[in-house]
């Protein structure tokens, strides 16, 4: 509370409370359409199209985990023809030991590219999202605590270009915010 | 232009008009074509055999795709899923195509066309074999029976003198008794087990049949329990009552909730499709082991049923995929079916072309690695000279690599029209997938009667009857296709899901 209300601390954002999912996604469109880069939404539930509504764009995410794929392939057949065929070729049951020795590869290929693609997916997310972080300046709103229960919560970060002291706590309030919160540092 | 427009009510769901001269058009080329694919056959006696390969690569590619259409179908209601409420009437009647399909078939079942004799070897091989068993059984009977006779004669005699020994001595010791009575019950044993053959005429024969039938095929002898007409036949018609009985449940009462609103039939179709699935399983598993495998019959693969079943599924949902993009251009279901409904088929069409390649490699690859003579033979005329670049060309990268790679973009499963191309090029890939099947197999089987020098791997010319047999049959399909959609609403417009599906976002 007290962090809040303190003008001596550096402003983080805005915190501010829609009644439900449906107000929230409206409020969601006209900030997306007043311009604003660096503000999220949080519910207690996913809600359905919320990432059109708030105009985000294709995560990179599945390009990441391509490159994690290809490598992961790439590095199995690199690893089984390097050793099987080129350094020691090795022959089992009669079976040829060149380009088409491939299929007795193929097992090993596949579980690489899986296992590559979920490093990828994993290490990538916690990039994107910046994980892990020992805090966060939104857990000093005890309006924030709402996100996991009830609240349908809209963040507009101080640092946006656009973001202005008074005039968006009025454009929040115009779009139909409830209770609007101050955060700080 | 037909179709809802903003402001209509859903509930009245929407009629499709059949475009007359493209009717006229399926049922002049299916009608017209098949009839002139059965004058030929019964014209051209010498190339009866190679016809009837044509005929069941083009029942099976269309057949695949009414199956996969009903797979569909019953997957949607046992997993209980929301979003293709809107394009479920599409794939029920893609199913209700099964019987015409299998009634396209039924030539390929009777023997009078002449068909089947070539194509699944083992009705005259085991006939041939039968009938030899039987004349030679004929032939031996009498003297088998004698020397028999005369065998039990001995046994019981020597049971008789054991008896006789025993009574002989004195007085035995208790060793000796015991000794003298096990060697009675022995002899005893083996009386009584001679004298349970049936040494009647006709019991002789039996016995003398089965033994030269096992001496002269041994394969056919061990798998007679499953390799014979009567059981044969049995199972045809449970394909037939099963999967046409599935198609046609579930449209039924699908289509009675058009009219009543019930929720009723839609939790029936739901609780009986689980049930049902394991039956559509174990028919199509088994109609693909009878109809495909059974081109060889010394050949066998466990794998075989999963394998066309995740053919069907696949190029069951591409058609999906074509059969929605074109009745949208003809102004249908445009407001019904959003590029969310285009994503999601995308999808598992995706996800289906990897399960092929997963089931087709693993099939290969066990049989590749293990290197059993009689596994290999498969994958050995197909491994072969011509099949082998096209296998490579056609199933590994065709089938698999390019529309895995295609497919992984999302946009493009939100494309209507790309994703048709890609729809249509795996249907293109699954028709070579059904040649690769059924095709090699002809020239040594028609040809394994002229011996080493004689045996050819393909029959020169053939391939115009595979043309001919496709587009027939495929004329038909569509035809009955066309009327199957004009005879319901083109979505199911009562059912409790349908405001699910038309909002479905993914």
């Amino acid at each position: 509370m007290s962090n809040s209300s303190s003008s001596s601390n550096e402003l983080f954002g805005y915190v501010a409370e829609f009644s439900s999912a449906t107000d929230l996604y409206h409020a969601a469109e006209k900030v997306r359409d007043a311009g604003f880069r660096r503000w999220d939404v949080h519910t207690p539930y996913p809600v359905h199209g919320m990432d059109h509504a708030m105009g985000l764009g294709k995560s990179w995410l599945s390009a990441l985990v391509l490159c994690g794929g290809v490598t992961g392939s790439m590095t199995a057949l690199a690893l089984q023809f390097f050793t099987q065929v080129s350094l020691y070729p090795t022959v089992v049951q009669d079976k040829p030991t060149n380009l088409f020795t491939i299929p007795a590869f193929f097992p090993v290929t596949f579980e690489l590219t899986i296992l590559f693609s979920a490093f990828a997916t994993l290490i990538g997310l916690f990039a994107l999202i910046m994980l892990p972080r020992w805090n966060h300046p939104l857990f000093n709103s005890p309006l924030f605590s709402k996100f996991s229960n009830d609240g349908f919560l809209l963040v507009i970060e101080a640092r946006d270009p656009k973001f202005k002291r008074e005039k968006t706590k009025e454009l929040l309030s115009e779009i139909g915010a409830g209770k609007i919160e101050e955060v700080t540092y | 232009m037909a179709g809802l427009k903003d402001g209509d009510d859903y509930r009245d769901g929407e009629r499709f008009k059949i475009p007359a001269l493209l009717q006229l058009l399926c049922l002049g080329v299916g009608g017209g074509g098949t009839l002139l694919f059965l004058i030929l056959s019964f014209s051209m006696s010498e190339k009866t055999g190679a016809m009837g390969y044509s005929w069941l690569f083009a029942v099976i590619f269309f057949l695949s795709l009414a199956v996969g259409g009903l797979f569909w179908t019953m997957l949607h209601h046992a997993t209980n899923s929301g979003w293709g409420t809107v394009v479920r009437r599409l794939m029920e009647n893609l199913a209700s195509l099964i019987p015409f399909m299998l009634i396209l078939g039924l030539p390929l079942l009777i023997s009078g066309f002449g068909f089947r004799d070539k194509l699944w070897e083992w009705f005259p091989k085991r006939e041939v074999a039968l009938h030899h068993a039987e004349e030679a059984a004929k032939k031996e009977a009498p003297e088998y029976i004698t020397a028999r006779k005369a065998e039990v004669a001995k046994a019981v005699a020597a049971v008789e003198a054991a008896k006789k020994e025993l009574a002989d001595v004195a007085s035995p010791s208790p060793g000796h008794r015991v000794h003298l009575e096990r060697k009675i019950e022995e002899l005893q044993k083996k009386a009584d087990k001679f004298a349970k053959e049936d040494l009647s005429e006709d019991g002789a024969i039996a016995t003398l049949t089965d033994k030269h039938f096992q001496h002269d095929e041994a394969l056919l002898f061990k798998k007679r329990g499953f390799l014979n007409e009567s059981f044969w036949w049995i199972r045809q018609i449970f394909y037939f009552v099963v999967l046409a009985g599935i198609a046609f449940l579930l449209r039924g009462w699908s289509l009675k909730q058009d009219r009543d609103g019930d929720p009723k039939w839609f939790r029936w179709m739901r609780r009986w499709s689980c049930g049902l699935l394991l039956f559509f399983a174990t028919a199509w598993t088994f109609l693909v082991f009878d109809w495909l495998m059974g081109l060889d019959y010394s050949w066998f693969s466990t794998m075989w049923g999963v394998y066309l079943f995740a053919g069907a599924a696949l190029n069951s949902m591409g058609f999906l995929v074509i059969l929605l993009t074109l009745l949208r251009r003809a102004g249908y279901l445009k407001n019904v079916v959003t590029m969310e409904h285009y994503h999601l088929m995308g999808k598992l069409m995706h996800a289906f072309v990897i399960f092929w390649a997963y089931i087709a490699f693993s099939q290969f690859f066990l049989i590749w690695y293990a290197n059993i003579t009689e596994e290999t033979k498969f994958f050995l005329t197909r491994n072969t000279g011509f099949w082998n670049t096209y296998t490579i060309a056609f199933l590994v990268i065709g089938h698999f690599f390019v529309p895995f790679v295609a497919l992984l973009l999302r946009a493009v499963k939100k494309i209507p029209h790309i994703l048709s191309g890609i729809a249509a090029w795996n249907l293109l890939m699954h028709a070579f997938d059904l040649y690769w099947i059924i095709i090699p197999e002809r020239g040594p089987s028609l040809t394994a009667h002229l011996g080493k020098e004689g045996i050819a791997m393909v029959i020169p010319g053939a391939w115009v009857f595979d043309l001919l047999a496709f587009v027939s049959v495929g004329g038909l399909f569509g035809f009955f296709l066309l009327r199957q959609l004009a005879s319901a609403s083109l979505f199911p417009c009562r059912d409790p899901r349908l405001d699910e599906s038309l909002n479905v976002v993914n």
